[in-house]
């Protein structure tokens, strides 16, 4: 994962982060309780297990006895995210001894699950009923849709960017990835070009969060939509369920994550379904690990060229933030590595760690196995250019010159010393360099010489 | 960003913009023939995803585009197939691991031609090759190109030129030539139509080669098949003439030379074979089968890396004619190595073979035998010894079988005119390591001594332990703070190159590099720079030997010697004379203080200096247990324009596939106390030395009179095209003057102004 400044932490981590009441009220859809017992690491799952039938508090005392004393910042670390969650609460008895006990609501719905087992959230159409796209089909469609929704994002052409998308998913890419002034086509910020050297799964979950960050605007419940998102994972893959089961919220929802390729819509003559596609059923899975990776396709060369084996316009768009693309062949874009476009980048506000990683995440599996994966003089020169850059550092400043006499420009320098502004002097030719700050001072100074 | 972004292929495209020609003769190249295709189109992306993919692409090794860009990728299990194939009809652009690049043009489609591949095979193994349906615009361009080349071949069979060629009506069209038509003799056995001789050759098989796999066997047989040609005879005075009639700017036939010298009774043959310990490597036998692909000796280059054996290919060469050969080398030096291997190699007597220099007039018993001698002695225009005199004109009055040219890069082509049409040969061979030239009249160079026979490619070669694996390496050496503002200084302007090649750091990293390779390692070092008054200064404070273009013959061979074989001598300090042809197989590492500004050649020649393979070969193998056996080091002062130069210099080798590792910080930051210049008060010394130093001193070094050498940099300071000899669209650079432009083309008249070391040779 690059390091970059939008952290993208996981979905349970957005969960953990809502308030009390929020949270409590979560628990009451059974599914998101599977999903969380799911996510949750070994211990704490083992805690809560543990926990599952005992109506009681339990003194903290005694759990700790749980564990051998060598494991005990790992029983710290869980009971931990089991309190941030609140799957466990804390009190603290008379003796001052702290307790634990099992979020009821929680618990309730899991001993339910155990009892009759797991039921779908819905039932999928009889497949009769409906015109079903094969498993590939629908994968296709998955990333021909996301990617079609990323180059919507960064395509410099207006006229390119079509209205199809919501405006709804708009919103959330304009809050921090583009920026719009008044009437010019609106410009990718810096976050947004960092946005587009992530994976995928990265992406991915910046765009949920934002989505359900910025819920409650639209009118949504953040809570309500964290459950629905939840609850779809558990539906299954290529599978219709119509439209009709789902409140009008869900409805807008799932027309918003139908942009994003999580969903296809389909209509029959009489009624509308939607059918899930892998991204949506490995939700709450794929954001919390990043191994399902794509195939690579970049190979870059130690001539600082780049072979991208891609038809994609997406990557076309993304190698272009970076490189010069010099062909554009049916299956494969050539592409120079030179000073001037990774300045390009740089300018952007990429950072040559982001390029290098996005490389090497990217690397054709004809050289990903070669140690380095992108040659070595590529990645140190790409890194240079960093450093030779930061060389610099730019101030803004004034310059004076043309002193009518030597005291008039012993005294002005003197001023500008006392305002800390003199970065420069030439006493010989009288001439001086002021910082942008002291300018005014200086010449204040001046005026009143005069 | 933007597509106009200037990525390197724009960056060479402005510079063939600003094309100019200097010189004397009138300059008909292929320029503007070349230009129609890359025009204006590369500012661009060039997008050719519309071409349509074969189903089984990914079995097919490579892309061709519209504006002839061929992409190939080295993985593919054709690789092999396909890349002796494309080595024959295009141009090497890069060639790094994992994709080459290619470029189709008309000079690389006439070598094509010329090894006896015809049009037909061109466009179906191409379409073959490709993962697409080959673009329309690519088999047009082939078709044109195609059209005329390789079409009429001048054979000098039983000493009578004749004008060959399969199709009589080609040869009706020359002869209506006015110039041409004089030039002909009549014969009385003329027996087909039109007055035309007719005989029967074998098909072309030898230059097919490795492709024929990849036609069909009915294309095969067809190619097999004996095939009437029709000639006519010309007047031997003539043929310059009827030559350059046509020539791409009159005619536009360009003839092939061939020469049947199974069948030449009239020169004498020369006894010599190759002894049996000399085994020619893979890519040295398939350089020699194009070249005697068809049981004649083609005229061409070969183009092979330094350390990778030219010498046995030419001495292979001449072995197989066994005709009287002429050689020609750049330098003394290398006249006796050449001699040398001719010894070492093949059969030869001692009273058969003769070096020609300044220093040795020796000449050759019996009717046949090997010249050595360099392009000056041949080309020399002034007044010569009686002795020398005779010896030269027994050189113009033989019938050489074999022209053997060593360095053709290296030598200006006005000088080739001469030898050429002093010499009278039958068959010419350049080889060379590098096909950049600084040379602005090269693009006839083709059809003087004929197309590209074949080009290795380096990385191969590495990785078989043919030559040796190098580590090149840019230390940045920073300016010191003193040296800086001088440097920065605008009166110090002519002391721009003296002060950053004498910034102490660079000094302390050289001294670092010196001992870390001689202590550590116990290797063999040489230490390159152009700046004369660098050279001795560092030298002198090193205790080192050094050699530039004032040092003897006889003090070069002693020190050379000395390296060779004694402990004590590990580095030696080599001005530019030593760029070329002085043989130091021991050497391995190599560390560069100044260089001749951008000069992409000089850069691959010197790293030429140290590629032979040393070691066991296994060891050297891919795989080996040596990563690296040795390394190539260019020291440059960061912030000055040396940064620039350095990227430009390492063009041509990162197109090989080379990669430079920067090295930030040399001598390590905890060590170099014990090094020189440490301390502030020396460095100022040595700021004083440089900035008292008259301006011409701290120059580079002239070697305009050197008997040896040929004025290299005469043409070195202009802007140049190479895109003729190497064919290559957009290959060609720029060569940036140092602002000696004026004061190097000529030497200096006032006496008190020369150089100190150059005084006593004039005084």
């Amino acid at each position: 994962m690059p390091q970059v400044k939008i952290i993208a932490k996981n979905f349970m981590d957005m969960v953990s982060s809502l308030p009390a009441m929020k949270l409590d009220k979560l628990y009451e859809n059974a599914f998101i309780c599977e999903a969380i017992l799911r996510s949750l690491q070994p211990l704490a799952k083992k805690y809560v297990l543990q926990m599952l039938y005992i109506d009681t508090l339990v003194a903290a005392k005694l759990m700790e006895e749980w564990v051998l004393p060598d494991w005990f910042s790992k029983h710290r670390v869980a009971l931990d995210r089991l309190l941030q969650l609140r799957i466990f609460t804390e009190t603290v008895d008379r003796k001052k001894e702290k307790m634990y006990r099992i979020n009821s609501t929680f618990q309730k719905n899991l001993q339910k699950l155990l009892v009759h087992g797991e039921v779908l959230p819905r039932e999928p159409m009889p497949p009769n009923t409906v015109r079903l796209p094969s498993l590939e089909d629908l994968e296709a469609y998955a990333l021909a849709q996301w990617e079609f929704f990323l180059l919507q994002l960064i395509s410099s052409n207006q006229a390119e960017r079509s209205s199809s998308i919501s405006s709804a998913m708009l919103k959330v890419f304009k809050r921090g990835l583009l920026s719009q002034r008044d009437k010019e086509a609106p410009k990718l910020t810096e976050s947004g070009f960092q946005f587009l050297l992530m994976d995928t799964n990265a992406q991915l979950w910046y765009i949920i969060r934002e989505y359900i960050s910025n819920s409650e605007e639209r009118g949504v419940d953040s809570a309500d939509l964290i459950s629905f998102l939840l609850e779809l994972s558990f539906h299954v893959t290529g599978e219709a369920y119509n439209l009709n089961t789902l409140n009008d919220v869900q409805r807008i929802t799932i027309k918003d994550l139908a942009d994003l390729g999580l969903v296809k819509l389909q209509q029959g003559r009489k009624e509308s379904w939607f059918i899930p596609t892998k991204l949506v059923t490995n939700l709450s899975a794929s954001l919390t690990d990043s191994s399902s990776r794509k195939q690579g396709f970049v190979v870059v060369e130690t001539n600082f060229r780049m072979y991208a084996y891609s038809t994609s316009k997406l990557l076309c768009e993304i190698l272009q933030q970076f490189a010069s693309l010099e062909y554009q062949l049916p299956n494969l874009i050539v592409s120079a590595i030179t000073k001037d476009s990774i300045y390009n980048a740089f300018e952007k506000g990429i950072t040559a760690d982001q390029i290098i990683s996005f490389l090497q995440q990217n690397a054709h599996p004809r050289v990903a196995l070669r140690i380095p994966s992108v040659p070595e003089n590529v990645t140190d020169q790409i890194r240079l250019w960093e450093s030779d850059r930061n060389r610099v550092e730019i101030t803004p400043a004034h310059y004076y010159d043309e002193f009518p006499s030597r005291e008039v420009f012993e005294a002005a320098c003197d001023c500008a010393r006392e305002w800390n502004g003199l970065l420069w002097e030439d006493s010989k030719k009288m001439r001086m360099v002021v910082k942008a700050e002291a300018h005014m001072h200086v010449r204040e100074y001046l005026r009143r010489q005069k | 960003m933007g597509y106009g972004d200037k990525g390197r292929p724009n960056k060479r495209l402005k510079a063939s913009a600003k094309f100019e020609n200097i010189g004397e003769d009138v300059y008909f190249g292929e320029e503007a023939d070349d230009d129609h295709r890359d025009g204006e189109g590369r500012q661009e992306k060039q997008d050719f995803s519309k071409l349509e993919l074969k189903p089984d692409h990914s079995n097919r090794p490579l892309w061709a585009c519209g504006d002839g860009r061929i992409f190939l990728e080295t993985f593919s299990p054709l690789y092999k197939q396909a890349y002796d194939f494309l080595i024959a009809i295009a141009e090497p652009v890069c060639r790094p691991e994992s994709m080459h690049e290619y470029n189709l043009t008309p000079h690389s489609l006439y070598a094509a031609v010329s090894v006896g591949l015809e049009t037909e095979t061109i466009i179906s193994v191409l379409n073959k090759l490709s993962k697409t349906k080959l673009p329309q615009e690519m088999r047009d361009f082939i078709e044109k190109s195609t059209a005329n080349y390789g079409k009429v071949k001048l054979v000098l069979k039983k000493n009578r030129y004749l004008v060959e060629s399969p199709f009589p009506e080609v040869l009706n069209k020359l002869l209506r030539d006015e110039v041409i038509g004089r030039a002909r003799i009549t014969s009385e056995g003329a027996n087909g139509r039109d007055g035309f001789t007719v005989s029967k050759v074998i098909g072309d098989i030898g230059g097919g080669g490795g492709h024929d796999e990849l036609l069909n066997e009915a294309e095969l047989a067809a190619a097999a098949e004996e095939k009437e040609t029709h000639s006519f005879e010309i007047d031997p005075s003539q043929v310059e003439n009827v030559k350059q009639r046509c020539l791409p700017n009159a005619l536009n036939y360009p003839m092939l030379e061939e020469y049947d010298f199974r069948n030449d009774t009239v020169n004498p043959d020369l006894d010599m074979e190759l002894k049996p310990q000399a085994q020619p490597r893979p890519y040295q036998e398939k350089s020699l089968s194009k070249m005697f692909g068809n049981g004649r000796a083609r005229s061409g280059i070969i183009v092979l890396p330094c350390g990778a054996g030219k010498s046995l290919v030419g001495v292979s060469a001449a072995s197989r004619i066994k005709k009287s050969c002429l050689c020609l080398a750049t330098n003394a030096v290398s006249v006796d190595q050449w001699a040398f291997q001719f010894k070492l190699w093949s059969t030869i007597r001692d009273e058969q073979i003769c070096r020609f220099t300044s220093d040795s007039k020796e000449r050759f018993r019996g009717n046949a035998g090997v010249v050595v001698t360099t392009y000056n002695m041949v080309a020399f225009g002034g007044k010569r010894s009686e002795e020398s005199e005779k010896i030269i004109e027994e050189i113009r009055n033989r019938e050489w079988g074999l022209l053997l040219m060593d360095e053709v890069h290296v030598v200006p082509a006005h000088m080739f005119r001469k030898v050429i049409s002093i010499t009278k040969s039958h068959c010419k061979l350049g080889l060379t390591a590098t096909l950049v030239r600084e040379d602005e009249r090269i693009t006839d160079l083709n059809f003087l001594i004929g197309p590209k026979l074949y080009e290795a490619n380096w990385l191969d070669l590495v990785k078989g332990g043919f030559i040796a694996n190098v580590q090149c390496a840019e230390v940045w050496c920073p300016m010191t703070k003193e040296f800086f503002a001088e440097y920065l200084k605008k009166e110090n302007s002519k002391k721009k190159q003296a002060l950053y090649v004498m910034n102490p750091n660079k000094f302390r990293a050289c001294e670092f590099l010196i001992r870390f390779h001689e202590q550590q390692r116990g290797d063999k070092i040489i230490v390159f720079a152009d700046n004369l008054f660098a050279l001795t200064e560092y030298a002198m404070k090193l205790r080192k030997p050094m050699i530039y273009g004032a040092t003897s013959h006889v003090e070069r061979t002693k020190i050379l010697q000395a390296f060779k074989t004694s402990r004590d001598v590990n580095t030696v300090f080599l001005s530019k004379v030593g760029d070329n042809s002085i043989d130091i197989p021991e050497a391995n590492v190599i560390i560069q203080i100044s260089s001749h500004a951008g000069s992409r050649r000089q850069e691959a020649q010197r790293l030429g200096r140290i590629l032979r393979a040393k070691g066991r070969l296994q060891d050297r193998m891919a795989g080996g247990k040596e990563e690296y056996n040795a390394f190539f080091y260019s020291l440059v002062s960061t912030d000055t324009q040396e940064m620039y130069y350095s990227t430009k210099r390492q063009q041509f080798l990162i197109d090989q596939g080379y990669s430079f590792k920067v090295i930030t910080s040399l001598p390590p930051s905890d060590t170099g106390a014990d090094l020189s210049y440490h301390r502030l008060e020396d460095q100022l010394a040595l700021l004083g030395k440089v900035l008292s130093a008259g301006d011409d001193a701290v120059g580079l070094e002239q070697l305009e009179e050197d008997a040896d050498d040929i004025a290299l940099h005469k043409a070195r300071y202009s802007m140049k095209s190479m895109s003729a000899m190497s064919g290559a669209n957009g290959m060609v650079y720029m060569e940036y003057s140092t602002g000696h432009k004026g004061q190097m083309k000529s030497k200096p008249k006032d006496p008190t102004k020369r150089h100190h070391l150059f005084k006593k040779r004039f005084g």
